[in-house]
């Protein structure tokens, strides 16, 4: 009969009522799913940034680079039989975006040159320079005689391993760049996840407002237990979702490990591995090979989905209280959700800096730590003083969303009619 | 009944409530007996709603004290009162049975019990086929039975209801009425506000009237009414009416040949003997004791208050 059993009662409901819905058997399953996906867009995207979508009509005076040229890129570069003056003429005309001419004496003095409408990009340029630089070095070597074996030891390239000193001393692989993109696939997960179950409470908390509900939940226990009892329904089913996923990833992972990640390179380069260690879950950067995802990722992302969630939540449910509709909600948790949505937007430079001074203030600012920090904790090597830091100021600032949101709840919960101005938000704070 | 009707269940002291300039509630004082229909009654935006709100601990007063059972409104005398509001809620996308089970759980009633008396009202109300549907998929008349029927399963001591007539028809309502009463014959004590004045005279045994934020009249229904001083009988019949004569029990105060108005002076006036007297010397028409009705009591109070205030 007590406050405990009340706030016990509205959890169970929140979290039974919420998981027995469609919706979360979709979400859960669909869930990953789309994650891979957005991600996989945001990969490709930044990964052919340095490539062009021009093409490059290639008049080859040589007569015998372009076949090479092509080889090396079949979407940059075609043959063309047009004389130059024809080219220019379609180049003037806006019809094929420029066009390369190559010398007959490119061999010897190593120039060529390209002609487009303009611009074009320093990576269609250095594209260009890159393809024909190697041709031109093969083709030379080949010319004074050079034995096949001797270009083909020239022709490999350096890959490079990357490694860090532990602590303890000992040297690791270090998987900077899988763990960067991991970094950035955890940080997307809790900028939906954060949301996504904030607007679950917000839209609940209006619902019950909005239907008058309310009314008869307020008559049978405190708005404190109606608010907490809500937001904590909410986030252990978002708990129960993750906890589901990690499951279903590490089962994945185990059975499947090597087909789901990457792309067949990296799996060959695992396979050797694997074979040259004699087994093993091998992990090398080169490509996005596997990383050791280790323990302290897993509970640090639990555990800042949690401070982050109920931050995030708590007032969601505050600002959800003080309106009518979905809309009016929107627009007064602006100022909360501006923080997260300027974090998500930086993550790219988090990950490729991870160690800057504005990487460690966004990852000990509260509202912005919960994501920046998860980024920075796979990236990187996170100095304990930090993470300490962001844990208390983050504490502290849900212990501060609960203070404020109550009491915005306690009031707003009742009111109906016009919609609320921050300064009457204040007030409604301010007040006893 | 009437035997218990001295003991107060909710006591009123001078209780104020004030939103920013707005005076909702101004210094009420009232007693609801235990074991009686209570009309709690007035004008839109009087102050009902947050008086109400008060009792049920969801807003606290300013000033003044509210007692149940005797002691102050809290947390725990929560549990022993039902709120049926006048503005109808339930989650539209949830079962019928789970969300009773869950309002009953809400006043401190276990899960199995909740169950086992959400069904048995359910087939009261003939509703029991509705158990696994969702709100959305029922008439408005429909989920205003199971809001009436969530209020019951903690079976409260005391029900607090808000309008429970508005929305059903005509069948459904007396079938709510037959139950509001048999919850009385069961000692409940209910506080009835509404707008409908023949309710509150066919049901409640005191009432409250409240103006701008005050108590405007109080006390036993039957008392206010005999108070207005306008008990009047109109009586249409045939025959010889020569015996009919002013005496103690009433004046003659108006006269045709099939036609006569009397004012009732004796307060313990039998009207029903007076009808048997007359039945066996008249071919009655029509026999009316004209009471003002608490429509006209309701506007003349309410018209008065105004005068005095403005």
């Amino acid at each position: 009969m007590g406050k405990y059993n009340k706030i016990n009662t509205i959890i169970s409901h929140e979290y039974i009522s919420k998981v027995k819905t469609k919706g979360f058997l979709i979400g859960t399953v669909l869930g990953p799913l789309g994650l891979v996906a957005l991600l996989g867009i945001i990969v490709y995207i930044s990964m052919s940034f340095g490539e062009t979508s021009k093409k490059l009509a290639v008049v080859d005076n040589e007569g015998s680079i372009y076949t090479q040229l092509i080889k090396k890129d079949s979407t940059l570069y075609y043959k063309s039989e047009k004389s130059v003056d024809a080219l220019k003429k379609e180049l003037q005309e806006e019809k094929i975006d420029g066009y390369v001419i190559i010398p007959e004496d490119i061999l010897d003095k190593g120039k060529a040159s390209v002609f487009t409408g303009g611009g074009g990009g320093l990576g269609l340029i250095s594209s260009l320079e890159d393809n024909l630089t190697s041709i031109v070095r093969v083709k030379r070597l080949e010319r004074i005689g050079t034995d096949s074996s001797v270009i083909d030891l020239i022709r490999q390239q350096v890959t490079i391993e990357t490694n860090k000193i532990t602590e303890t001393g000992e040297t690791e692989k270090d998987d900077t760049k899988a763990m960067a993109y991991l970094g950035y696939g955890l940080g997307f997960a809790m900028y939906f996840l954060v949301f996504i179950y904030g607007s679950f409470v917000s839209r609940g908390v209006i619902e019950e407002k909005s239907n008058r509900i309310i009314e008869v939940l307020a008559s049978s226990a405190k708005p404190f237990e109606i608010m907490m009892g809500k937001v904590i329904g909410i986030g252990l089913v978002g708990l129960t979702q993750i906890i589901f996923w990690l499951l279903l990833g590490f089962a994945l992972l185990t059975l499947l490990g090597p087909l789901i990640f990457g792309n067949p390179e990296s799996i060959k380069t695992m396979t050797e591995m694997a074979e040259a260690q004699g087994g093993g879950m091998a992990s090398q950067s080169q490509g996005l090979s596997i990383p050791g995802v280790d323990l302290t990722l897993i509970l640090g992302f639990l555990f800042y989905f949690i401070l982050g969630y109920f931050t995030y939540a708590t007032f969601f449910a505050g600002v959800g209280a003080a309106v009518d509709n979905e809309q009016d909600a929107a627009q007064l948790q602006l100022p909360i959700t501006l923080p997260i949505i300027l974090a998500i937007m930086i993550t790219p430079q988090i990950m490729n800096n991870p160690d800057s001074t504005l990487a460690i203030v966004m990852s000990i600012i509260p509202l912005t730590s919960p994501l920046i920090m998860i980024v920075r904790i796979a990236a990187t090597n996170v100095p304990i003083i930090e993470i300490v830091a962001s844990i208390v100021a983050l504490v502290g600032f849900f212990f501060f969303a609960v203070w404020v949101s109550a009491k915005i709840y306690r009031i707003g919960i009742l009111m109906t009619g016009k919609k609320p101005k921050f300064s009457d938000l204040l007030k409604w704070i301010k007040s006893a | 009944m009437q035997n218990q009707s001295n003991v107060p269940v909710i006591v009123v002291e001078n209780v104020k409530k004030q939103f920013g300039d707005y005076l909702a509630n101004n210094d009420i004082s009232l007693k609801v007996n235990s074991g009686t229909i209570f009309g709690l009654l007035g004008p839109n935006g009087a102050g009902k709603t947050t008086l109400i709100r008060m009792i049920n601990n969801i807003y606290i007063p300013d000033g003044g004290t509210i007692t149940i059972f005797g002691k102050p409104v809290s947390d725990d005398t929560q549990n022993q009162v039902a709120y049926l509001p006048e503005e109808r809620g339930l989650y539209k996308k949830q079962k019928v049975l789970d969300q009773l089970i869950y309002f009953a759980q809400l006043k401190g009633v276990e899960k199995s019990v909740a169950k086992k008396r959400a069904e048995q009202w359910l087939i009261r109300f003939d509703a029991a086929s509705w158990a696994g549907k969702k709100i959305q998929d029922l008439s408005k008349g429909m989920a205003q039975k199971v809001q009436f029927i969530s209020t019951l399963l903690h079976d409260p001591k005391l029900l607090i209801l808000d309008e429970p007539f508005s929305g059903f028809d005509p069948i459904n309502a007396e079938l709510l009425k037959e139950v509001i009463l048999e919850l009385k014959s069961q000692g409940k004590t209910i506080i009835l506000s509404t707008h409908v004045m023949h309710q509150v005279e066919q049901m409640c045994d005191d009432m409250c009237l409240i103006n701008k934020g005050k108590a405007i009249l109080q006390g036993n229904v039957r008392e206010i009414k005999k108070s207005f001083g306008r008990n009047t009988i109109l009586l249409e019949f045939e025959g010889d009416a020569s015996f009919i004569v002013d005496n103690q029990q009433f004046k003659i105060v108006n006269q045709t040949a099939h036609r006569l108005e009397l004012k009732i002076i004796d307060s313990n006036f039998d009207s029903k003997l007076f009808l048997n007297e007359l039945n066996q010397k008249l071919t009655v028409f029509k026999f009316e004791l004209v009471e003002p009705s608490f429509h006209e009591i309701f506007i003349q109070s309410v018209k008065g208050n105004e005068v005095e205030v403005g």
